[in-house]
């Protein structure tokens, strides 16, 4: 009797490091094996492939890397509206989700939405939204959207397309991603022409 | 709690008398046995009576300790430098928050009007996304506009963005309606539960429930055949709340003092304080009771308990007698007596000292001025709140749970619409002679981009809860289902664009299942050959009878649930020409989704649910579903703005600027018994429908009726015009208005119209009439224009044919190129 009644706490702790150590593997298990999705408020990292110049052929880039590349060369954006009240909005919701809050981000957007419904830099921002939240479909009919508000606007539009390429990888949809980011990197030729 | 399992606590009646009969053990017949037998029945009888007592009361205590409604919120109004607002209109919102003027406006919920605008202080409120202190703004106002926002301190600071409190719009009530303010007996102060007791209730920390001599003295007046009435406790009276009926009878009464005695029994005297003081019924606005002293304290006062003064106790304890007869707001005078009597009261038993009470003597009522709201002064809007939350969660939960609803709607649009409502119904049932009130009408308002529901009127009285017309009435939409046949034509360009010449000869349409079908124009008369958006904006029948058929019966009305339409229409070719019932909600999402080019935002009422911790429960996230091509919609759209420009809508000039570009479509059903209107500006879409109730014709075509309706009130909103951007594949051709031919960019002669790239007629005839400095000229010239369309408007677009006004005909001939840049 008094035996078993010694190995118990032993027994509990065993549980107890079991239960944490499925705490732990928890996490990964759920997180999707995506590449996380680079916010893009930050220049894009330096693409794959930036050699030194003056090499010999360049090797084939990826569709990716080209669109990716183009993007940066375009520089920081504009700020997204001259409303003062939506750069607030804008502002706040950036740091809710970087506090991990994306309901409150979300709430923030839809406020500068209501403000400004027209203005595709917002639509942009919600569509990376749902893409952080693994709403890949979503996010691709949010880039849409952008874009339909996007007319001659081909900065935004290069952006979009670059979404909506990520989230088609998200998918699996490899060939749609390469197709959405030659369109990305057209549109940010465009918009360096600008 | 207590143990459930003594089933009857109560004494039992004497003991039986069963054993001073012991002799008749034996016999069959002896009438002691059953005297045995009906006493133990009747024990059994009573203390099953006094289990189910005790069951029943304690349910009702445990159920309504909690029971808080939900609180159903409007929108938030957010205010920036440069928002259209004029100081009327913010006046106008805060007022309707419960702001009173106040020439030191430093307190929450106060105001006062500055040289050019207003400076006020907002109170706490916690919205779904966190709690927002209060805050002392000045805000100034030039041009329509909010011209400045600072908040007021030191030194003022510009502020970015203010949101307002919501305004709440209702709330989802317990039981018999009953609204209430939870509090906690810590919570209340300590004189007016003094005054509760010495006016009410005496000897409530001693007594056992109930009151032996109030009984004897009730009993006794009873049976002298007086009026049943008096000597209830607190406990009592709590116990005649819990189970409202106004019976006065003996039993009644035996019951009460039963279920008192078992209260006592079960709960301590702090419990049942708290629960009286919550349940305690304190007024009556019109569906709604108010329960309880947190909510009657603001009901008649507009303030917190712990911020009341004597004489406001006072009045609220004085209620507990009777809300009806001492109302204060009906009865200022009966009210009055009554506070006073109580405030002597207080005096006498030392709550309040004796200065204290001559001073508050001295005090008028204090109760603040409300017209009475109802259960909600939006009653259509709350039903599809209501109706939304019933699909996420238990009816108990939203009646009891006190949840805190986020909510759409925009009580500046909703009036707004309300107002044009019942004007034009009024108007038009004079101006024609139709018997007063017999026609009847809704309107829903959405936002264009993200679908949230602005307004609902579900009738004319838009305070009535009665039938919701906006969401549950489902009148045949006749020509409000044309732009899907035409939409379905002009997303194949290679067949069908906006010159397409349609057949509008008579047709007869056979089909298994129903007879033929002979589609009639409204005017009774056929066309020949007519321009596909020149059919839609004159809504020949017989042409889009004939393109739809052409282009599948089912294949068009297959597409409706894409539009968020579930009904299914009969698959008959009179569906074509909407001969089937939609609700005006219904109709609002699918013109949302050609106002939004192609993308469907399920229409929203609910932005979030928080609970009444605080906590977030749930958002209702805006999702888009894309379900026609831009590049096609844009077409549409041009068409349906030829409804306005130059169609069965043109009458709307009447009311807004033709540079608003509104786009549109005008629906008529048979005998005129439908009026409808469905369309939108740059930033709302609004259907409106007008018709009887008995279904008799209303004597009204879409433009004579429901277009009124619709123009009336966008002309008193903030409207954006209609200016879809571009998609890439489409291209604007000048082409010539009634042949169709194609011009050179700037031809005088022709119009600009929108064509999917690759489907204009590719050649170009010589320009008749000289090249325009600017692009198109956008005049209708088209003959069959006069068919329909009213004569004053033809008149005008024939004087503009004749070119005498110039200056005016330059700008209109601007209009499609601002319109699609």
């Amino acid at each position: 009797m008094k035996n078993i009644y010694a190995w118990l706490p032993i027994a509990a702790l065993a549980l107890l490091l079991a239960g944490c150590e499925g705490m732990k593997t928890q996490p990964s298990a759920t997180t999707p094996p995506v590449p996380p999705v680079s916010p893009e408020q930050q220049v894009p990292p330096p693409a794959v492939e930036q050699p030194p110049e003056a090499q010999t052929p360049p090797p084939p880039q990826t569709p990716q890397a080209v669109a990716e590349a183009s993007i940066a060369d375009l520089g920081p954006r504009q700020p997204a509206s001259e409303n003062r009240a939506v750069l607030a909005l804008l502002d706040g919701a950036h740091s809710a989700s970087a506090a991990g809050k994306r309901e409150g981000a979300e709430a923030s957007l839809e406020r500068a939405l209501r403000i400004e419904p027209r203005n595709p830099w917002l639509w942009l921002e919600m569509a990376q939204l749902r893409l952080a939240q693994g709403q890949y479909a979503q996010a691709i009919t949010l880039a849409r959207k952008s874009i339909s508000f996007a007319a001659g606007k081909h900065r935004v539009q290069a952006e979009d397309w670059k979404l909506i390429a990520d989230a088609r990888i998200a998918q699996g949809d490899s060939a749609g991603a390469d197709l959405a980011f030659r369109q990305a990197a057209e549109r940010a030729q465009q918009a360096k022409g600008e | 709690m207590t143990s459930v399992e003594s089933p009857s606590p109560v004494p039992a009646p004497a003991p039986s008398p069963a054993p001073k009969k012991p002799r008749f053990k034996f016999k069959l017949k002896m009438p002691g046995k059953w005297v045995r037998v009906t006493a133990l029945l009747l024990l059994l009888g009573l203390s099953g009576y006094v289990y189910y007592l005790d069951v029943t009361i304690r349910e009702a205590f445990e159920g309504r300790k909690f029971a808080l409604p939900a609180r159903v919120y409007g929108r938030a109004l957010e205010v920036y430098a440069g928002l259209r607002l004029t100081r009327e209109q913010f006046v106008e919102e805060l007022r309707s928050l419960g702001y009173h003027e106040n020439p030191e406006p430093k307190e929450a919920a106060t105001y006062h009007f500055t040289a050019n605008g207003v400076e006020f202080t907002t109170r706490d409120f916690v919205f779904s996304d966190g709690p927002q202190a209060s805050q002392h703004v000045r805000m100034e106002f030039a041009d329509g506009k909010v011209s400045l926002l600072q908040a007021h301190g030191a030194t003022d600071v510009d502020m970015a963005l203010l949101r307002m409190e919501p305004p709440l719009i209702g709330g989802i009530y317990p039981g018999h309606n009953e609204d209430r303010e939870l509090v906690r007996l810590a919570e209340v102060p300590k004189p007016l539960i003094d005054t509760l007791i010495a006016t009410e209730d005496r000897k409530f920390y001693s007594h056992m429930g109930v009151d032996p001599r109030g009984i004897a003295r009730a009993l006794f007046r009873t049976l002298s055949g007086q009026r049943i009435e008096g000597g209830s406790t607190l406990t009592q009276q709590l116990v005649k709340n819990f189970f409202l009926t106004s019976e006065r009878t003996l039993t009644r009464k035996g019951t009460e003092v039963l279920m008192a005695l078992l209260l006592e029994m079960h709960y301590s005297k702090d419990e049942i304080l708290e629960t009286y003081l919550n349940e305690v019924f304190l007024g009556q606005d019109a569906g709604r009771a108010i329960h309880g002293f947190g909510l009657a304290s603001y009901y008649y006062f507009d303030r917190p308990l712990d911020r009341l003064e004597p004489q406001e106790i006072a009045m609220l304890v004085g209620l507990v007698k009777g809300p009806t007869v001492y109302d204060p707001r009906k009865h200022p005078q009966e009210g009055l007596k009554r506070r006073n009597v109580v405030l002597q009261e207080m005096a006498g038993q030392n709550v309040i000292t004796q200065a204290q009470a001559v001073a508050a003597l001295a005090r008028p009522l204090g109760v603040v001025e409300r017209a009475p709201a109802g259960t909600s002064p939006y009653p259509a809007f709350l039903q599809l709140v209501h109706r939304q939350l019933q699909r996420d969660y238990r009816e108990e939960d939203l009646r009891g749970e006190g949840l805190r609803i986020f909510t759409t709607l925009d009580p500046f649009v909703q009036h707004r619409a309300e107002d044009a409502l019942r004007l034009r119904l009024a108007e038009i049932e004079k101006a024609r002679r139709f018997k007063a009130n017999t026609l009847e009408g809704a309107v829903v308002v959405t936002s264009t981009q993200t679908g949230e529901i602005q307004a609902m009127v579900g009738g004319r009285d838009a305070r009535y809860a009665g039938f919701n017309r906006a969401l549950d009435s489902q009148r045949p939409i006749g020509s409000l289902a044309k732009p899907i046949v035409y939409l379905t034509a002009l997303e194949d360009p290679q067949h069908y664009t906006l010159i397409t010449p349609l057949d509008d000869t008579q047709l007869v349409y056979k089909q298994r299942g129903a007879a033929d079908w002979k589609p009639q124009n409204y005017e009774r008369t056929f066309h020949d050959k007519v321009q596909l958006r020149v059919a839609l904006a004159h809504s020949y029948n017989v042409a889009t009878a004939r393109l739809g058929i052409e282009l599948g019966v089912d294949r068009i009305l297959d597409k409706l649930p894409q539009y968020g339409i579930d009904r299914k229409p009969p698959p008959y070719a009179s569906s074509l020409l909407g001969a089937y019932g939609l609700a005006p909600v219904e109709v609002a999402q699918m013109y949302q989704t050609f106002a939004d080019g192609g993308f469907r935002t399920p229409l929203r009422a609910i932005r979030d649910v928080v609970a009444a911790s605080g906590k977030p429960l749930q958002r209702y996230q805006l999702n888009v579903e894309p379900v026609a091509a831009p590049g096609p919609v844009y077409v549409l759209t041009a068409a349906m703005q030829g409804v306005v420009r130059e169609g069965t809508a043109t009458a709307m000039t009447n009311y807004l600027p033709a540079e608003m570009n509104v786009a549109g479509k005008t629906g008529t059903t048979e005998d005129l018994r439908d009026s409808w209107f469905a369309g939108f500006t740059g930033n709302r879409v609004a259907v409106v429908w007008v018709g009887r109730d008995d279904n008799k014709p209303s004597g009204l075509t879409g433009a004579s009726g429901a277009m009124t309706i619709w123009g009336e009130m966008m002309k008193n909103l903030p409207t954006e015009p209609v200016q879809p951007p571009q998609p890439e594949d489409v291209e604007l051709v000048t082409v010539d208005p009634v042949s169709g031919v194609r011009y050179e960019t700037g031809c005088k002669s022709g119009m600009a119209l929108p064509f999917i790239k690759g489907s204009a007629p590719a050649e170009t005839a010589p320009c008749p009439g000289g090249f325009a400095v600017v692009a198109a000229s956008a005049v209708p010239a088209v003959s069959a224009a006069s068919a329909v369309a009213p004569a004053s408007s033809v008149a005008a677009a024939k004087t503009v044919e004749s070119k005498p006004a110039v200056k005016k005909e330059e700008e209109k001939k601007n209009w499609f190129q601002r319109l699609f840049n």
